[in-house]
């Protein structure tokens, strides 16, 4: 009797631990509150100004009777398998922001609906070039291109002019200007830079002339194990040691925007738009008054700015979706010519809008100006359905940021961090 | 059949506990598990027929639903190959064995193994010898010390994981943390901007300190539990034929709770191998997957990497491997059984 009991408690402890690993997911219906139906739409944190989407909403839910458009904000943080999870589910949600890195890792698996065929009503010819070729496998259109952005460089006007320092144009300059701030104030960091803001890094590799990853015939090689990554690396860290951020964390955690800058003494730091939004809005609301002033990314020479992440997003629709056709006509009105020069509008020109003819023109010393400036030397990640699987965490790319910075070879953590992505970008 | 368990405890001063004393000359009070039997020997004879099915049917639908189900879920999963795409296509593809082949021959896989193991033997060997020790105070402890003992081991035992972990990461923080102010003040040099977590070991350390801090007030209060039922003329016989404390706890309580630390070891031995909350939380296995075990290289795999075939295979064989590692525990536990 006691031997089975114990044995049976044995069993049931064990089974319990390894069978709790696994992971849920909720579906509600996506359809009929009031018997309306529901188009569901997930956007980023940051991405869609609150007044621009109601008023997007109000014009599509008065032409469209019976339909409610509900608007969830997610964080960028995870979002992957929170995207793969929905598209995986009967009720997806409708409209899906994704970030353009990883649109042609979502396409691949199928989740998104074709929009080849759409073109028209969504307005492919006026869609800036560049945008478009996220959004696009094999031939064919599988999201429509919202906006992009790239990061520039913020500071601090008066920290930087009591310091005597002005904005610099190259990476020397950047430094010298720096370290007199360092000098002058033993109270300020100089910047703020955490250990794994990968995408900063990417802008200095791709200025030594290096690629996270190249193709090599039909399979990708990760290319941090070269010595571009090496210099890239070593200036980094230059960077990074007079800052006083982790080196084992990046931007996000804690949110530099809202956690870390409105503390103050930060002479400056390199962001986003909605970045620099966000720190503006956290400083005013603790009753301060915030005074930014942007420049590009120093390049190695003044005559145009360093190397930098083209970010943005693409609006997609869920395979699975139930009401395609009303998400078409979403996106259709979100995406379109009239409602992106409101949007562009909007965020001041911080993010550049999918057609050229609706861009913004931006204010003197505003970020969009600066953004604006360094445009030029904007890049993307390596296009190929499995950079996806590389940005996931762990992230081999932070890893490798991380183990340089503490003091590890260069090249034997970029050995390493190569050996990760081989594996994974050419996962299929 | 557990009639014959006082035996041991009256062969203890002397002889090494075990297989003599079928028959006990004195009767000393009854240890636990006969309490509660010996009352239900005149029953146990009332439910005939469908009664006992009838009255277990509950718990074992719901565990074939709740555990069962998943379980064979997860060992089909385990011979798929599904990925992101075949999840979202809900095509699976079936692949044999290649999931298992994948993990037997890569390091990566036999490096969690191993560290897994080291993890949660050190952690269970600290549990047990600091809650024997805390169930012994409580148990010569007076009323009141005793009151606010047992009252603080269970407000430790209380607190929900995930505040706890938050909790240790601020003790532990790089830059005000008190852990560094404590080694400062100590007079260490290097614990200005100390990162804690900047290697596998250190993070798993202080894994280790939080699951034992969050372990201890079970033993401790089931060894004090235990220890109520050892009776007090025990202890004046033994101290009569001159044994020292240490000898007492050898020959006298110990192998009177052998039922209890073979149960509670093995318990421990579970939990803090599948801990995954605090291994998680703590740093998401960080840095480079340096403090992964088992349970968080499998969500890793699964839900960080999309490689949720991979991930159910690496569950399966941690399954074997525990039930290989416990099997050597059942043997004992069943051969105690024998002996009484």
């Amino acid at each position: 009797m006691k031997r089975k009991l114990v044995i049976a408690v044995g069993v049931a402890a064990m089974m319990t631990g390894i069978a709790a690993c696994g992971g849920d997911s909720d579906a509600e219906g996506a359809k009929d509150k009031d018997g309306n139906k529901v188009l569901k739409v997930w956007v980023m944190d940051g991405s869609a100004p609150d007044a621009w989407i109601k008023e997007v909403n109000k014009e599509f839910e008065a032409k469209h009777e019976g339909v409610k458009v509900e608007v969830e904000e997610q964080k960028w943080n995870g979002i992957q398998e929170k995207v793969t999870t929905a598209l995986s589910e009967d009720t997806p949600p409708d409209v899906i922001e994704l970030g353009n890195t990883q649109t042609a890792g979502y396409a691949a698996t199928e989740g998104l609906a074709d929009l080849t065929g759409d073109k028209d009503k969504l307005g492919y010819d006026g869609w800036n070039k560049g945008m478009v070729a996220s959004a696009e496998l094999d031939g064919k259109l599988y999201a429509a291109p919202w906006y992009a952005a790239n990061r520039v460089v913020i500071y601090d006007k008066k920290i930087f002019k009591d310091a005597g320092v002005e904005a610099p144009t190259t990476r020397e300059e950047w430094l010298d200007g720096l370290k007199k701030i360092k000098k002058s104030n033993d109270k300020a960091q100089p910047i703020y830079l955490p250990g794994q803001s990968w995408y900063v890094f990417a802008g200095l590799l791709w200025d030594e002339g290096g690629d996270l990853a190249t193709q090599d015939g039909d399979k990708w090689k990760g290319g941090l194990a070269t010595d571009e990554a090496a210099s890239a690396m070593n200036f980094y860290k230059e960077l990074q040691s007079l800052s006083k951020a982790p080196k084992d964390k990046d931007e996000a955690t804690p949110q530099q925007s809202t956690d870390i800058v409105p503390k103050g003494n930060v002479a400056s730091w390199i962001g986003l738009g909605w970045e620099a939004g966000g720190a503006v809005a956290a400083i005013e609301k603790a009753g301060g008054k915030a005074d930014f002033g942007y420049f590009p990314i120093p390049g190695k020479t003044a005559d145009k700015p360093g190397s930098v992440f083209l970010g943005g997003s693409n609006l997609a629709i869920a395979e699975r979706s139930k009401h395609k056709d009303l998400a078409k006509e979403w996106l259709a009105l979100a995406a379109g010519k009239k409602q992106m020069a409101k949007y562009s509008e909007e965020v001041a020109g911080g993010l550049l809008p999918n057609n050229d003819d609706a861009q913004f023109t931006p204010e003197a010393g505003s970020f969009a100006e600066a953004m604006a400036k360094s445009a030029v030397s904007g890049k993307v990640t390596p296009v190929t359905p499995g950079w996806a699987n590389v940005e996931t965490e762990p992230n081999p790319v932070k890893e490798y940021m991380s183990k340089v910075l503490k003091g590890e070879d260069p090249k034997k953590a970029g050995e390493a961090a190569d050996k990760v992505i081989n594996e994974r970008i050419n996962r299929k | 059949m557990t009639v014959h368990s006082q035996g041991v405890v009256t062969s203890a001063p002397e002889d090494a506990p075990g297989r003599a004393a079928g028959d006990a000359h004195n009767p000393p009070p009854p240890t636990g598990p006969n309490e509660v039997l010996t009352p239900s020997r005149g029953r146990r004879r009332l439910p005939t027929g469908l009664l006992p099915y009838l009255l277990l049917t509950p718990a074992a639908v719901s565990l074939l639903l709740l555990l069962g189900y998943p379980l064979i879920r997860n060992v089909i999963l385990s011979f798929q190959k599904v990925n992101a795409k075949e999840l979202i296509t809900r095509k699976p593809e079936w692949i044999g064995f290649d999931n298992y082949g994948e993990l037997l021959t890569s390091s990566t896989f036999w490096t969690v193994v191993v560290r897994s193991f080291v993890f949660m033997g050190t952690t269970v060997l600290l549990i047990m010898v600091i809650g024997t020790l805390l169930g012994i105070l409580l148990n010569s402890l007076g009323k009141a010390m005793r009151l606010v003992l047992s009252i603080a081991l269970l407000m430790a035992w209380a607190t929900p994981i995930v505040a706890s972990v938050t909790v240790f990461r601020w003790l532990f923080d790089e830059q005000f943390g008190v852990a560094n102010w404590f080694m400062r003040t100590l007079g260490f040099s290097g614990y200005d901007q100390h990162n804690w977590f900047e290697t596998g070991t250190s993070t798993l350390a202080i894994v280790m300190v939080l699951i034992t801090w969050g372990s201890i007030p079970f033993v401790a209060l089931n060894m004090y539990a235990g220890l109520t039922t050892v009776g007090a003329e025990l202890y004046e016989a033994a101290r009569m034929d001159g044994a020292s404390n240490t000898r007492i706890f050898r020959s006298v309580v110990f192998p009177i709770l052998k039922p209890f630390f073979l149960i509670t070891t093995f318990l421990e031995v579970i939990w803090v191998f599948k801990a995954f909350a605090q291994v998680y939380a703590m740093n998401q296995g960080g840095p480079d997957g340096e403090s992964q075990t088992l349970p968080v290289f499998a969500y890793v795999i699964g839900s960080g990497q999309q490689q949720y075939g991979v991930a159910a295979a690496i569950s399966v064989l941690t399954i074997l491997i525990l039930v290989a590692a416990m099997s050597f525990y059942f043997r004992l536990i069943l051969k105690e059984e024998d002996e009484q």
